[in-house]
This record gives structure tokens, C-alpha cells and sequence, in this order.
């Protein structure tokens, strides 16, 4: 038997990748919204969240939000001492939408509302969103690491094969777009093994179903909207926002929006980011290392890398843009404009 | 120049499941085929880099666990990749590397650095006689460093119950091929007037130190040099300034006059010694820098000779 190159598209973007070795762990992209919060979380005490090692205090008071380079009791000490990314006035741009909090991460002349991203199957004012689907984790990886995990088809069939399933499938095809700023992979999957987590506590009582997976991914915020369509059964729509808290850690206020599912599997479903979580750090945490400096010895891919390669170059491509001193957002970027065809809604 | 290194008790590699282990600094996933023959991989993949020794041994080798990509154990070639289809083959340059293993004696042994593999083991030169004790450890000391303390002072590395080791050295360390030999005095303990006061050690231990390398030979020896413990210590550095450690070792069977605890050890089974893997700084840093100066110096000499350019200013300073 002949050998079949195994690369198509895949390859020749893992080529293009691979004249440079892939360093993600210092990509600071900027001038974007970063969800660094569930509204619901924030009240008057200060919380603290992290963005690219930078701190962001949300607060409560007398009704407004507030997200501050500093803690509110220090703020007008300290305020002397604030950057560029709040103007020097200590506090950042945010904005309350999809039940999240959206910190302005980049220069505060540029920080538009429409630059946050379209998340069509959760109510813009959030309200409604019950707290059941909202689960916050953490990965031991840099975000873009971690963003690659997620884009990646093929691990879950190894890692995650008890609670997800086992990959065998009738026909498995995958497509990638991409923008400037977004890449989208679908999946279609015909006659797979029906998930375990679905099988045991979703209702369904059928041995194969098809799946049509879409995974929509912003680059500058790792905001990742993902709509899972099965049939039988139905969709788990989620949102995964890899928020970058360093070189070593990000963390994900996931909402998986399954309030269209039946009891007891909507309740369930969201806390099953407690058992994948630890599977995939226990991967990641020895890969991020390994990620930290230039090596002349390049990561082979298979045309299942295809997605991942592709969002390898787009994210290069635009930090050198940024490099450059362009921050801002091609004719091809829209990150407000509806979704819903993109992911394959329903109705 | 590369040379082999024990990286593993025999009994700690089996079934299905692969042994990680750090030599050199490297880190290695060590695992048996069906037939029991060890290899040795380097513990990464090649694909994205996580580390192999988690996933499962395949009929075809070392599986990844994170996309399922499966090495071969003896080249390293990429042989599978799951849900290729069936006319499309993995490319021949894909691979993970792999480096040369043996066995001996209760050893595993890995290849490392350029060259075709030496045919003697260093696992080779050992050989029970009796009941072993055996075990592995991660010391909290650097590799160079435990060799050197092997020399100076091995009494913080190990013990012999009811055996006091003195620092009294017979001599200087005697080259013996790759390796320094020295014996140093020990004395049994609450037997006579301790060891400050005693006319003649009543029992030697004897260290082999390699000057390259990492086996390690230790010997208790009654006052006629009959052996009464032998110990073979496999060290490699492990990283961040830790060192691994795998040894075998057992009691010989002597009618050299014993004490009274260490006949009761004996009759209750109790280990004829023991390996520190947690040692006392304060102690090794009391140390002096004594016979392993012979060691170092003998390293510098086993340099290339290009390596071995001394500066003008130092010679002239002379």
C-alpha cells in the first residue's frame, strides 16, 4: 500500500507554523473584553481577578460596578501608580452582558461595546441564567495551551473517554473557518457511541447518535462558544472563556446552557467540568512547561491537528500585528454580529 | 561519549503500565513489551509534548495518553495514529526518541549520550548471595555532590544498624578503573571504648565511587575483610538538584565475630542497612571536602584533552 499523505490543509499550515517554533505562553494580546466574572458574583465586597498577570477588583456600590487596578480602600493612594491600561484613572472599561462582567483589557480609547462577543443562546442582560449552569475552573496551562485543548478532537476519545464517550463513530468530518480574529471548527459525527453522562442521566436510551459539533473561538479573549447539537438527544450549548491569569494558569467561568435539557441531566451536566477539569491538567501542567521556550524541534501533527494548527497561525499572525503596533480589527471581524447561523441553531 | 545508566529496579517495570524515571536530568518512560524485553522512550511526545510514561503499553508500544499516538519501544517510530484511515500511513520520520536498555542483575539499564553501547552493564559487577534488600528514592541532594559525600562522608547517605562509621580514612581513594576505592574505619556500637578510643576498627566500610557515571559499590567488611553487607547504589541526577537513587543490596554469610545487635537484626530479619533518602544538611555541609578532591581532580583529568587548556594566568600563578 502506497502512503497516503496524511496532511492536507493541516500540514501545510503546521509547515507554515513550523518555520518558527509555537510559544504561546507569552502571546499578550490586547484591546479586547475579557468576561472576568459571573455578575452574580460580584456584590460589595471586592473581588480580585487576574488578566495577563494584571489585577482587575470588581465591586458593588450604591448600585454601579466597578473594575479597578486596585482594591477600593487603596485606590486613591495607589491611583498615582496607575497604567495606560486604564488611562491613569485606575479604572478599567466594563460592561455587565451574558451574565458575565467584561473587563476592557487594551487601550481605554478603543473599547467598544460592539467588540464583545455575540453569544446568542444566553440572554444579553443575563437575566435568567440560572447559577446551575455556571461553573468556575482552572486549568494549569497558559491560555492559548488550554484554548488548543479545547479546539483538539481527538484527546477526549483518550482522556476523557468515561464521561464523554469513546469516539467510535460511522463517519467523522471536520471543517475549519476562520477570520482574523475568530476560528470555527465543526464537526459532524454520524453514528457515534451515545455519551456515557448522557446515556446514564440524560434520557437517552438510543445505542448511536449524530452529532454536530461547532466551536467558535475569538483569539484576542479565548472566549469559546461552543453549540454540541445531538440527535437523538439535544443541544449543550456552552460558553468556556479561557481567561489568561498568567503563563501558568487560566481560568474559565464556564456557562453550559443547558436549561433545554431534562432533569436530572441539566443540573448534572454543568458540574462534569469537576471530573474532566483534572484529566486535562494532568496533561497540561507538564505540557505548559514545555511550551515556555523556542526549540528546534518541531510538534508533529496529524490532519486531526488541522483545527489547532490553524488557530496556531491566526494567533502568530496577529500578535505580530500587534507587534507591529496594529490593535485594530480587520474588515473581516465583527465579534458582535449574530452567531446563531454560524453555530447551527435551531429554530 | 555516552554511557549506560541504571535507571530502575527490574520489579518496578511490568504489566501494562509504563515506569517514569528521571537520569541525567531527562526524563524517561521505561516499560516492558508482552514478552518482558525493557525499552526506554524519551517522556515526551513528539505530537504536543505531554509526557508518555501515563498512557498504556500497546501491543505496538508506549501509548500516548493524550491523542493515543503509539511508539515503537526499540526505534521509536510512530506507529499508530487512531482514526487514520486505513490507506493513509504514519509518516517514517515521526518518532519519539528511544534509547537503548538492558537488564542485568536486577537492573535496568538505559543508553545514554553517542556511541554503540558498551557491552558490560554497570548492574553487572553485582551478584546476591543472599536475601536483597532493594529500593529507590529521590535524595534531596545533587548528584555530584552525593558522590562526593559517598567519598567524605557516607555515614550521612546510609547506616548499618548498630555500626558506627568513623571518618577515619585507610588511606587515600585508590583509582580503580572508573572508579576511586576507599575503606574508612568503623567500630561496632556500645562495644568497647568508641571509636575515638579504639586500637584497630573492629570492621571497614568500603566505598567505590565512580569518578563518571553513577553506580556506586558500598561494603561492610569485618576486620579480616570478609564482606558482610555489600550494596550496589545507582545514582543520576533527577532535577532540580535532586538525585535518583535504585539499590539492591544484601548480608553475606560470614563467621567473622559479630555483635550481639546485630545477630538479633539478623534473627528478626531486620535490614542490614539502610539508604537515606531524606538527608541532614547540617551534616553534609559540616563536612570537609576530603578524599573527594581525588574525584574531582580525576574527573577534570578524564576531560578531553582540549578541555583540559589550562589559562595561562593560572599556571603562572603557581
Amino acid at each position: 500500500m502506497s502512503e497516503v499523505p496524511m496532511m492536507d490543509a493541516a500540514g501545510r499550515e503546521a509547515e507554515v507554523t513550523s518555520k518558527r517554533d509555537w510559544v504561546p505562553i507569552n502571546l499578550d494580546l490586547r484591546d479586547t473584553w475579557f468576561p472576568v466574572a459571573y455578575s452574580a458574583d460580584i456584590g460589595q465586597g471586592a473581588v480580585r481577578r487576574i488578566v495577563h498577570a494584571q489585577d482587575v477588583y470588581l465591586w458593588r456600590d450604591g448600585g454601579r460596578l466597578y473594575a479597578a487596578e486596585f482594591r477600593p480602600d487603596r485606590l486613591e493612594a495607589m491611583r498615582a501608580g496607575a497604567s495606560a491600561f486604564t488611562n491613569g484613572s485606575g479604572f478599567y472599561p466594563a460592561v455587565e452582558r451574558y451574565g458575565y462582567i467584561w473587563a476592557w483589557y487594551g487601550n481605554p480609547d478603543n473599547a467598544h461595546e460592539e467588540l464583545i462577543p455575540n453569544i446568542p443562546f444566553l440572554p444579553p442582560d443575563g437575566q435568567g441564567i440560572p447559577r446551575y449552569t455556571q461553573r468556575a475552573v482552572r486549568f494549569d496551562a497558559a491560555s492559548p495551551l488550554s484554548v488548543e485543548n479545547l479546539i483538539d478532537l481527538t484527546h477526549a476519545d483518550f482522556l476523557h473517554a468515561n464521561a464523554i464517550g469513546d469516539g467510535q463513530s460511522e463517519n467523522d468530518v471536520v471543517e475549519v473557518h476562520s477570520t482574523s480574529e475568530t476560528v470555527t471548527r465543526i464537526r459532524n459525527v454520524t453514528r457515534k457511541s451515545v455519551a456515557p453522562v448522557m446515556r446514564w442521566i440524560g434520557g437517552v436510551r438510543a445505542q448511536y447518535q449524530d452529532l454536530r459539533a461547532v466551536l467558535h473561538v475569538h483569539l484576542r479573549n479565548n472566549v469559546c462558544i461552543s453549540y454540541p447539537n445531538f440527535t437523538p438527544g439535544y443541544p449543550i450549548p456552552n460558553v468556556q472563556p479561557f481567561v489568561p491569569v498568567g503563563k501558568h494558569r487560566s481560568r474559565v467561568d464556564q456557562t453550559n446552557y443547558t436549561v433545554h435539557a431534562p432533569a436530572p441531566f441539566r443540573w448534572l451536566m454543568p458540574r462534569i467540568s469537576y471530573v474532566i477539569q483534572p484529566q486535562d491538567n494532568s496533561v497540561l501542567r507538564p505540557q505548559n512547561a514545555r511550551y515556555f521556550e523556542s526549540t528546534e524541534r518541531r510538534d508533529l501533527s496529524s490532519r486531526f491537528d488541522g483545527p489547532g494548527n490553524r488557530y496556531r497561525l491566526l494567533m502568530v499572525r496577529l500578535a505580530e500585528r500587534q507587534q507591529r503596533g496594529d490593535f485594530g480589527y480587520g474588515a473581516d471581524a465583527d465579534p458582535s454580529a449574530d452567531i446563531s447561523a454560524v453555530l447551527g441553531m435551531r429554530g | 561519549m555516552g554511557r549506560w545508566w541504571v535507571v530502575a529496579l527490574s520489579e518496578a517495570v511490568h504489566g501494562d503500565k509504563a515506569l517514569a524515571v528521571t537520569c541525567e536530568g531527562e526524563q524517561l518512560a521505561v516499560f516492558r513489551d508482552g514478552k518482558g524485553a525493557v525499552f526506554a522512550l524519551e517522556d515526551r511526545c513528539p505530537h504536543r509534548r505531554v509526557p508518555l510514561s501515563p498512557g498504556p503499553v500497546k501491543a505496538g508500544g508506549l501509548q500516548c495518553p493524550y491523542h493515543g499516538w503509539t511508539f515503537d519501544g526499540a526505534t521509536g517510530l510512530c506507529n499508530d495514529i487512531p482514526n487514520l484511515r486505513r490507506d493513509e500511513r504514519v509518516p517514517a520520520r515521526y518518532a519519539a526518541r528511544a534509547f537503548p536498555a538492558a537488564e542485568a542483575n536486577g537492573f535496568i539499564h538505559v543508553w545514554r549520550g553517542a556511541g554503540t553501547p558498551a557491552a558490560e552493564l554497570p548492574g553487572a559487577s553485582y551478584r546476591a548471595a543472599d536475601r536483597e534488600q532493594t529500593g529507590s528514592a529521590v535524595a534531596n541532594i545533587a548528584f555530584e555532590q552525593y558522590l562526593d559525600v559517598m567519598l567524605d562522608g557516607p555515614e550521612c547517605l546510609l547506616s548499618f544498624p548498630g555500626v558506627h562509621i568513623t571518618d577515619f580514612f585507610l588511606g587515600d581513594p585508590r583509582r580503580d578503573g572508573e572508579h576511586l576505592v576507599l575503606d574508612r574505619g568503623a567500630v561496632w556500637k556500645g562495644k568497647g571504648n568508641g571509636p575515638a578510643f579504639v586500637r584497630d576498627h573492629s570492621l571497614w566500610v568500603r566505598t567505590r565511587v565512580p569518578v563518571t557515571g553513577g553506580d556506586i559499590r558500598v561494603e561492610l567488611l569485618s576486620a579480616d575483610e570478609d564482606p558482610l553487607v555489600t550494596i550496589f547504589i545507582a545514582a543520576s541526577e533527577n532535577r532540580r538538584g535532586t538525585t535518583s537513587l535504585v539499590w539492591r543490596g544484601f548480608r553475606h554469610a560470614t563467621a567473622a565475630p559479630l555483635s550481639w545487635r546485630w545477630r538479633m537484626a539478623r534473627a528478626i530479619g531486620r535490614a542490614p542497612f539502610a539508604i537515606f533518602p531524606h538527608i541532614d544538611g547540617a551534616a553534609v555541609a559540616a563536612l570537609e571536602v576530603a578524599p573527594s578532591r581525588d574525584r574531582r581532580l580525576a574527573k577534570t583529568d578524564a576531560r578531553t584533552p582540549a578541555e583540559r587548556v589550562v589559562p595561562v594566568q593560572e599556571r603562572c600563578a603557581v
